[in-house]
């Protein structure tokens, strides 16, 4: 068997190595544009901060390729997919033929409509490559701007307070985060970061950004002008499958993948961030570009394409931070636009532990839940929505700071 | 291969087994000693009240596959295949907290560690006391636990299928549904490949 994987993300990586254990005398070709081995890409803003260096970023052996048997063509990008012929042709020229292919070409950073994005020191923040620009102006860097409050504009202005960098955040809507939480979380997230020197401002955008080479002054939508030189554009990312044909393959935000992450063409599969299947929590098509379910779409992946069926039960947005002090964990449905009249919830705070606690039912399902410090149990919340178990113990046994496996076993086993 | 096992119907909540838990893994490796050193030790399995005020000791149950271990971002948990425990590597831990997220039973705290990188907080977990069973002791809650709540033995069929069903009830991702003729068996047999290498 041939097998064809684009992308040395985290999914492909995941796949490859499924593939192997699996099809021991099968043929895998992995095509990606980044040439630095398979690494953590959150941990570029872990990078950015300072925290660590460029050595602790791989998650596999220098010798993954040749360990796993892959013949890894590196450093080109898959420019076409003709899925009569079973090729793909990369930018580079040269055409690939496969049995089975697996696109994991990952999400590109949305760009935004603003002139003058190509002057130095205006970021976007997706890869490694990016990450070792920003620090190589960082020496003159004295204000910097970050546009969008989502997880990653979130994570560039820590990283860049943690240097000690005055940072002005921009958001569209009303407080950081909104896409992942409640108001009330992402107002003691702000406040924790207004604590640390970040300047949050809301409603207002980039029309243009000026400067001889390097960027000095950005124009706001407000008609005002903003002193910086340094900005991270933060304002989403979009699936990276621009050269699939679409009159073949199923997409809609993302590749439109089945249970066993084939796409609408049989033997072409679909995995990580550029896939699109079930959110369990919203129980609808989405794409949830996490981590987490990039290895575990690639492993599902990796085991179909070598021929054992086995089925993926759906993805569930969640995410984890820990800023300064302060610790939020998210999954599912919190965001006022991901909840309805026919969601229930239950909240508790206690001031003097610093803790809040959301949780969203949808009748006896919790279908999301946010927390801010004390997040041990998070994982015990986040298996419920995932199971899908209904819930029968009083709502504040959950909410309860004493909260654990057990009462839920209790009632299971009794 | 032995494994530590919960009867939680017979824990009468002393937490006796924190103590001990605590005590083997500080420097020091006695209880009088350890309660003075720096960082304090702490214990990696955690006896909670369930619904009603009943004892529960809570500890890793060593999943495969962990869930933990699939949402590590530097891939600092693996698994030690001789003793099967899911182990976390405190060099390369982050502190990301993603595991938190991931475990469903709540077992991961995070805090420095006497066995880590000085002043460094990092995921911390039971590791089976793998430096005991070394030695040729058995894990240190087991032994001075009395009521046989915890106990360490060969773990049979009967009771990994009562565990898996318990589990599976809670979470679909603790035990995963064998949907894969072949794969299960498999992955036993890579194992048995590679802990008779590691043996060698
Ligand atoms: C700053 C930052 C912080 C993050 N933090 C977190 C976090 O804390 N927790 C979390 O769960 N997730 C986080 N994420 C998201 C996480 O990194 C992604 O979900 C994950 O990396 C997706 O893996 P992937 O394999 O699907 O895609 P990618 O990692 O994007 O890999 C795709 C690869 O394919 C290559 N490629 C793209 N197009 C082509 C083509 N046409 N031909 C060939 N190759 C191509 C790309 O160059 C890339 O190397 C973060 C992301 C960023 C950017
Ligand atoms: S998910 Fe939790 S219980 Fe399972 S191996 Fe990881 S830490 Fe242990
Ligand atoms: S806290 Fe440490 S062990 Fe847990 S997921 Fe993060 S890096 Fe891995």
């Amino acid at each position: 068997m041939n097998y064809v994987i684009l992308g040395n993300g985290i999914a492909g990586v995941t796949a490859a190595e499924t593939i192997r254990q699996l099809d021991d005398p099968g043929q895998i070709t992995l095509i990606s544009d980044e040439t630095f081995s398979p690494y953590c890409r959150p941990m570029i803003s872990n990078l950015l901060e300072g925290a660590v260096d460029l050595s602790r970023l791989p998650v596999r052996s220098a010798d993954f390729y040749e360990k796993n048997r892959i013949t890894p063509i590196l450093g080109t990008r898959a420019v076409s997919l003709d899925t009569d012929s079973q090729r793909v042709t990369t930018k580079d020229g040269q055409t690939h033929s496969y049995d089975r292919l697996l696109v994991a070409t990952g999400a590109d950073p949305r760009p935004i409509d603003a002139q003058g994005l190509d002057l130095d020191g205006v970021f976007f923040m997706r890869n490694i490559e990016n990450v070792q620009q920003m620090i190589n102006t960082l020496a003159d860097v004295k204000h910097a701007l970050v546009l969008g409050g989502g997880l990653v504009g979130f994570k560039a202005a820590y990283s860049l307070l943690r240097r000690n960098i005055a940072v002005t955040m921009l958001i569209g809507s009303g407080y950081p985060l909104s896409m992942q939480v409640d108001e009330t979380a992402g107002q003691i997230i702000q406040q924790v970061l207004e604590k640390n020197g970040l300047t949050v401002r809301t409603g207002v955008f980039v029309t243009a950004f000026e400067g001889k080479k390097r960027l000095r002054t950005a124009h706001l939508s407000d008609g005002t002008r903003f002193d910086c030189d340094m900005c991270v554009i933060g304002k989403g990312v979009f699936p990276a499958h621009g050269f699939v044909p679409e009159k073949s393959i199923d997409t809609d935000a993302g590749i439109m993948v089945d249970d066993n992450m084939q796409t609408s063409v049989p033997g072409i599969y679909a995995a990580g961030d550029v896939a699109e299947h079930i959110d369990i929590a919203r129980q609808q098509p989405w794409v949830n570009a996490i981590w987490p379910e990039a290895v575990a779409q690639g492993r599902v992946a990796g085991f179909n394409m070598a021929g054992y069926p086995v089925a993926y039960r759906g993805s569930l947005s969640r995410n984890v931070i820990r800023i300064f002090d302060t610790d939020l964990m998210t999954a599912g449905r919190v965001s006022p636009r991901d909840t309805d009249e026919a969601c229930r919830f239950f909240s508790a705070s206690d001031p003097a532990r610093g803790t809040y606690r959301k949780l969203v039912f949808k009748e006896q399902i919790l279908v999301g839940f946010v927390m801010i410090n004390c997040i041990e149990q998070g994982g015990v919340l986040t298996s419920l929505i995932q199971g899908r178990t209904p819930v029968d113990i009083a709502e504040h046994n959950l909410l309860d700071p004493g909260f654990n496996v057990s009462r839920l076993m209790g009632r299971l086993t009794r | 291969m032995k494994q530590v096992i919960v009867h939680p119907e017979r824990c009468v909540g002393c937490m006796q087994c924190m103590l001990a838990c605590a005590a083997s893994h500080s420097k020091t490796g006695t209880l009088i000693s350890a309660i003075s050193e720096s960082p304090r030790p702490r214990p990696r399995i955690h006896v909670g009240a369930g619904l009603y005020e009943e004892g529960f000791p809570n500890r890793c149950r060593h999943c495969d596959p962990a869930p933990c271990q699939m949402a590590c971002l530097p891939g600092a948990i693996y698994r030690q295949t001789i003793t099967n425990t899911v182990l976390i590597n405190p060099d390369i831990c982050i502190n990301c907290a993603s595991c938190a997220m991931a475990c469903p039973y709540g077992v991961i705290r995070y805090h420095a560690d006497p066995l880590a990188p000085a002043a460094k907080t990092i995921a911390v977990k039971c590791d089976n006391c793998i430096a005991r069973q070394h030695r040729g002791q058995i894990p240190a809650c087991v032994e001075v636990c009395k009521t046989g709540a915890l106990t360490f033995e060969e773990m049979d069929a009967a009771m990994k299928k009562k565990t898996d069903q318990v589990a599976r009830s809670i979470c679909a991702e603790a035990v995963p549904a064998d949907n894969a003729p072949g794969f299960s068996l498999l992955n036993t047999v890579k194992r048995a490949e590679k802990e008779i290498n590691l043996l060698r």
